[in-house]
């Protein structure tokens, strides 16, 4: 047998199709993990000071944030009230609406204040919750 | 008197002078090119005069039965070459290539690995056309893997599947590989413009001691799990390398890239050499094989080529394609002629260093595909 027809009765195509895509996904893997692994070698040499890093950053974002508005804490205590009823996660809508109602002083500018203090924060739904990380 | 001439006579009945046919005078004169090249030309002379003296001493016509012949049993050729048939040869070169090669610019630009998977296409493309010619799909197999420029693979491979294939299969490949000079250059002009060739290759960044350390076993792993049959090539040539890498095995290491390598070269070549034994050598077969051979070289080298101009139309930073050629897995000779290409252009451009990546990443490719395809023909479709 020889030609076209000796390769379709011996599976020659198929052979040869999986086998080159067997070479390329294992040099192909095998660059990937190359290429990351000065990357990981750094990561696990310095994992110590990222941990550090990563706490330290944190806090000083939660107390920076807090340091710019002295009294956040107390107004922070307020709006919990208010939401215990709407319950969490809850619309800003319904939050400025029902502080309104309630006469609470500038609604607007203090949930922006509890926003950008990161006290309140989205829950990636459209909906926003208590940060649970600040007492 | 008479039977001093009887004596004479049988005497002269036994010797090569009474024995030879012209096909013995063929392969003695084409050991003596082996030699020639080897030595006035110096295409490889560590393999090209093993192989040309063992073609010498394969093809000296002896009386049959004195156990003698390399097909003889009991003849001390046969002997030594059972390191060929059974596969023991290949894997202990492996061993020191391992344990010589530095994979430090493959580690510090592994995209350059593609284009060693790339050149692998060669093999399987003559596996098609060995197909085509007629041959069952096992000597296709060990005859496709000429392409992949990666003697002690090729003949690995054929051990397995083809041994009777082995002489003209190894001396086939091992040919290519020393011609590599002359059979490369036009491909690379012919497929690059030299606007291409004239492109410079980013300093690679430096690698780390425990990069090295890991890759071998890293590699070991990934390559050996995804094809277990490549296991006596990888396998030594990852053990090898992480005994080069790992510093504290030196003594195991220099044995390994001197000694252990180059005795296995001397009995490797010298066996193969012989195994061409005219009566047996010399066979349509045989011609085929040749011309398969040279095919699948002069493919691999395109698909190599053509590989890195197709990722060059994604990448921002393009990588000379020349590069491309060195992924058939003749180490280093496709690298050097890499370099000699490109500095004929630019004689400041320097590209052995970065053509070193798929050089060593071709010989882990082939080393798959001979495992990919023994596999196959182990448990056929």
């Amino acid at each position: 047998m020889n030609g076209l027809e000796a390769i379709a009765y011996y599976n020659g195509w198929a052979i040869s199709v999986v086998g080159i895509s067997i070479v390329f996904t294992g040099l192909t893997m095998l660059s990937i993990i190359i290429s990351q692994l000065h990357k990981m070698l750094d990561f696990w040499d310095n994992r110590h000071d990222f941990r550090e890093r990563i706490k330290n950053a944190r806090k000083e974002e939660i107390i920076a944030d807090i340091s710019l508005y002295p009294d956040i804490k107390g107004t922070a205590r307020q709006f919990k009230l208010l939401t215990e009823r709407l319950g969490e996660p809850f619309p800003l809508p319904e939050l400025l609406e029902l502080s309104e109602k309630c006469h609470l002083a500038h609604p607007h500018r203090t949930i922006n204040a509890l926003l950008q203090a990161k006290l309140l924060v989205p829950d990636d739904k459209g909906y926003y919750l208590w940060n649970q990380k600040v007492k | 008197m008479e039977n001093l001439i009887e004596l004479l006579g049988r005497f002269f009945a036994n010797t090569g002078f009474a024995l030879a046919d012209y096909r013995y005078i063929i392969m003695i004169v084409v050991g003596i090119i082996f030699i020639y090249l080897g030595i006035e030309k110096q295409y490889e002379p560590l393999l090209l005069i093993p192989i040309g003296f063992g073609i010498l001493m394969g093809n000296i016509p002896v009386f049959k039965g004195l156990g003698l012949a390399i097909y003889e049993d009991n003849s001390v050729l046969h002997y030594l070459y059972f390191g060929v048939t059974s596969g023991v040869y290949p894997p202990l070169i492996f061993l020191g290539i391992g344990a010589m090669t530095d994979f430090s610019t493959m580690l510090a630009r592994p995209l350059l690995m593609l284009l060693g998977a790339a050149a692998q296409m060669g093999i399987f493309l003559t596996f098609l056309g060995a197909l085509a010619l007629g041959f069952p799909p096992n000597e296709a197999a060990a005859i496709g893997i000429i392409g992949g420029a990666d003697g002690p693979t090729a003949i690995f491979l054929t051990a397995k599947l083809a041994p009777t294939l082995i002489g003209p299969i190894a001396v086939a490949a091992y040919s290519y590989m020393a011609l590599v000079p002359v059979i490369q250059p036009p491909i690379m002009k012919l497929l690059t413009s030299r606007e291409e060739r004239l492109i410079r290759m980013e300093e690679p960044r430096e690698v780390t001691k425990r990069e090295k350390i890991i890759f071998p076993i890293i590699g070991f792993l990934l390559c050996c799990f995804l094809a277990p049959a490549a296991l006596p090539l990888l396998g030594m040539l990852f053990f090898g390398n992480l005994l080069k890498e790992c510093v504290v095995a030196e003594r195991l290491a220099v044995a390994a890239r001197t000694s252990i390598i180059d005795s296995v070269t001397i009995l490797l070549g010298l066996t193969v050499g012989a195994s061409t034994q005219g009566d047996v050598f010399l066979t349509p077969a045989s011609v085929k094989i040749f011309v398969l051979g040279a095919v699948s070289f002069c493919v691999a080298t395109a698909c190599g080529l053509l590989f890195a101009k197709f990722i060059n139309l994604f990448l921002k930073e393009k990588i000379n394609p020349l590069l491309g050629a060195a992924g058939v897995s003749a180490v280093p000779d496709s690298a050097r002629v890499v370099q000699h290409v490109g500095h004929q252009e630019d004689p400041t451009n320097f590209l052995l260093m970065h053509a070193m990546a798929p050089n060593v990443s071709g010989v882990i490719g082939s080393a798959i595909a001979a495992g990919v395809l023994w596999s196959f023909m182990a448990a056929p479709m």
